[in-house]
């Protein structure tokens, strides 16, 4: 075995695709999901710049089914910003999760590494990779998961599993179950030796052995089986469950936060994780203020450096201020993210809302959203346009309209 | 002789179809809306259209190439970096609308539907002698739109009264207009309404007629207007041109379908339905008073009612779909669902039954 010191590792993230990413909607419709910010930063750049604290990282891999285009300027920025090459790679059809990894197994095994790292872009965690990769070479199998304890009641949105309490080993693992297996559920974020393509690829052939047992609608159990493509392969059904109790896979818990970025109130609910994490590791880039000579700053708070902000407005806790954005004078915000180039005028509030591309919040208005109402928190599209004096409450508006009424639980098209 | 079409803005209303196509591009009764429009000019010897646009011109530019070519009529933009309301466009095109010939020009809103009396225009338009005529089409409740006043007999505009709250009369603005180029004199660069600065001047001196829209007027910016519309459409159709309808043991009223699209057996289409190129209703389907766009299928024994089926989209089988649900683009309903008023974004997979009128996204 070669000394660890040359030992190369690349990490490939999973960012997705259009179509997939309509839960993430309105914020999705102009702009991929993977680049939406979350505390200041695109989605994708919290895994990112993770990744670089991986000793002898080589290479990033994103891997979508987005056009090459969107992802061109992010990843020639981020690559010269952060100094290791990143690299868009596109999926011409889907092949699942594993079928994926499988796909660009060439690319990746280029540089030689001894490992890969595999993560899924909308995962919102502290991504203790550089622990994960020493535990991983004391398991030595040919997989170490990222899992994470939740409450029995929210477990069965996971992938639950089980893991030997001393050796950490995966025992048994089952995507989403109907009944209660575990509360350890799978992170979405994984360290393989290259003997995982082997795994890969010997999956279509054993694929026809497994019964499945499955709730088919009345329909679908009288057509002839469909039959799944051999190059489709999906990562936790195919891989992780027949793996588990073969000494194989291996399971390293995080204690920290851990929450999957699935909807635009999640993104939310992740920026101010993150924002609490600058707190601890880079708390240079948080906002500070007392009213003063700038405005009052209380808690976590990010404001990028062109974004103007008058003395006597109030901000936070939990908000994220995006480029060029205009706060005006007795303005206050408590947990949002305000994105570029928005105006907010005199006196206006904005609490539990995310407020699009430049759009604007008139005078004396009110944006407001209730985390566990029917629509949550408040979606405000690009260039929306609220007027003086209007409530917008727990309501999704999508870009380009102005709202002159006052509006409460409502979807605007 | 020139014209202007007024094509704006976002479309927002007739989300969730605008979502993937500039409105002038969403089909109406199996052709883009503004088709309906430049053939209608075309055949009163309209030889150059503006199209006055300010949002995704790259899509449009592109469809306008393919019809430059098939219509045989010139097709230019106009584009608006800011918007410039209902008359800055006119001002904005100015060097496009005016040839030196003295002709008058016809400015027409994109979203509304009629038959396009054209020709009667153009000889109204000489009769009176004034500078500007404009369409006015009867309503029932005036009070929702902008009001035109004016002489019964002469058409001579008096006032316009917007949203009234008193009855003022009923005939409304129906969005097409014949202007002399001396108009564009009265009309200044910047934002601009057309109803509330130049029409009262015009009128003010006189020089404004308006003529009573023969036959049916909609404004089809919306999913229930657009229902309706198609309605008003292939009923003027069956009058003008009844050989353009499909008929058969299968049709019941009026309705449209495209020679590509294949219709299967034991089906029964209509009355107010458009199936438009490329579709496919397989056998014992019930489609009523709806519309069904480019490429999408529907399977065996679904049923159909005052819908939207957006392009490429698919309803299962046993599907219903009823009561206004809009389908965006490349949307999968699955077999056995019902949907009740659903307005669903494109790109989703319906696996459950939507009960009551609500937004998927």
């Amino acid at each position: 075995m070669g000394s660890s010191m040359e030992e190369k590792v690349v990490a490939v993230i999973m960012v997705g695709g259009p179509t997939k990413g309509t839960r993430f909607r309105p914020l999705s419709l102009n702009i991929p999901k993977p680049l939406f910010p979350i505390a200041g930063q695109p989605m994708v750049h919290h895994p990112i710049s993770a990744c670089k604290r991986i000793p002898n990282l080589a290479q990033i891999y994103l891997v979508g089914f987005y056009e090459e285009r969107e992802f061109a300027l992010y990843v020639s920025a981020i690559s010269n910003e952060l100094k290791v090459p990143v690299r868009y790679l596109r999926e011409d059809k889907p092949h699942g999760s594993a079928g994926g990894l499988y796909h660009f197994r060439n690319l990746i095994m280029e540089d030689d590494p001894s490992h890969i790292f595999l993560l899924n872009c909308d995962v919102c965690c502290s991504f203790p990779l550089p622990e994960m990769l020493e535990a991983h070479r004391k398991y030595g199998g040919i997989g170490t998961l990222l899992v994470i304890k939740v409450s029995p009641e929210s477990a069965n949105q996971f992938g639950e599993l089980v893991a030997d309490p001393d050796t950490t080993e995966l025992l048994h693992y089952t995507e989403k179950p109907e009944t209660f297996v575990s509360d350890l559920v799978n992170c979405g974020v994984y360290v393989f030796t290259p003997d995982i393509f082997t795994a890969i690829r010997d999956v279509s052939s054993q694929r026809k052995d497994t019964a499945i047992l499955r709730r088919v609608s009345s329909f679908e159990a009288l057509q002839p089986a469909t039959r799944i493509p051999a190059d489709f392969v999906r990562l936790d059904q195919d891989i992780l469950s027949p793996l588990a109790g073969k000494k194989q896979l291996y399971t390293y818990e995080t204690l920290d936060f851990w929450e999957q970025i699935k909807s635009p109130g999640m993104s939310l609910r992740c920026s101010e994780l993150y924002l609490s994490q600058f707190r601890l590791t880079s708390p240079q880039m948080l906002a500070s203020g007392d009213g003063t000579k700038t405005a009052i700053v209380i808690g976590d708070v990010y404001i990028h450096h062109s974004a103007k902000i008058h003395p006597t407005a109030k901000i936070g806790p939990n908000v994220s201020i995006s480029a060029n954005a205009r706060v005006g004078p007795g303005v206050r915000l408590i947990s949002c993210i305000i994105l570029d180039d928005v105006e907010i005028m005199e006196n206006a509030v904005v609490t539990n809302a995310i407020v699009g591309w430049k759009s604007s919040i008139g005078r004396w208005s009110r944006a407001e959203g209730v985390y566990n109402s029917k629509l949550g928190v408040t979606i405000l599209g690009d260039s929306v346009a609220v007027e003086d004096e209007v409530v917008v409450t727990s309501s999704i508006v999508l870009p380009n309209k102005t709202l002159n009424v006052s509006v409460q639980d409502e979807i605007i098209l | 002789m020139k014209a202007l079409i007024l094509v704006g803005g976002f479309g927002t209303r007739l989300r969730p179809l605008t979502l993937s196509f500039p409105k002038p591009l969403v089909d109406f009764a199996n052709k883009p809306m503004i088709l309906h429009q430049i053939e209608a000019l075309k055949a009163v010897g309209v030889d150059e259209v503006v199209l006055a646009i300010n949002y995704q011109p790259e899509v449009m530019l592109n469809f306008l190439k393919d019809f430059e070519a098939k219509l045989e009529i010139k097709i230019t933009c106009s584009q608006e970096t800011e918007p410039m309301g209902t008359a800055g466009p006119l001002a904005l095109a100015r060097d496009k609308l005016v040839d030196g010939s003295g002709e008058p020009f016809f400015v027409l809103n994109s979203d509304v539907i009629s038959e396009y009396p054209l020709k009667e225009m153009i000889e109204f338009h000489k009769a009176h002698g004034g500078e500007a005529s404009i369409m006015v089409t009867k309503v029932d409740e005036p009070s929702k739109y902008g009001v035109v006043v004016m002489d019964e007999t002469t058409g001579k505009v008096e006032k316009f009264v917007e949203k009234p709250k008193l009855f003022v009369g009923n005939k409304i603005n129906a969005g097409i207009y014949l202007l002399n180029p001396s108009v564009l004199d009265k009309i200044e660069l910047r934002p601009t309404s057309i109803e509330k600065e130049t029409f009262p001047k015009i009128a003010a001196a006189q020089g404004l007629y308006a003529m009573v829209l023969p036959g049916f007027w909609m404004d089809i910016g919306q999913p229930r207007d657009y229902i309706t519309g198609l309605r008003l459409y292939l009923d003027s159709l069956r009058k003008k041109s009844p050989a353009k309808l499909t008929t058969g043991a299968h049709i019941v009223g009026n309705v449209l379908v495209d020679e590509t699209a294949k219709i299967g057996e034991g089906c029964l289409i209509g009355p107010d339905v458009a199936i438009g190129p490329g579709c496919v209703v397989e056998s014992g389907v019930r489609l009523s008073r709806c519309t069904v766009m480019r490429g999408a299928r529907i399977k065996k024994h679904a049923c159909i009612s005052s819908s939207i089926i957006g392009w490429h989209s698919t309803v299962g089988q046993w599907a219903r779909i009823e009561n206004m649900t809009i389908l965006g683009e490349d949307v999968h309903v699955c077999d056995e669902i019902y949907t009740n008023g659903g307005v669903v974004l494109p790109h989703k997979e319906i696996k459950s039954n939507i009960l009551k009128p609500e937004i998927v996204m």
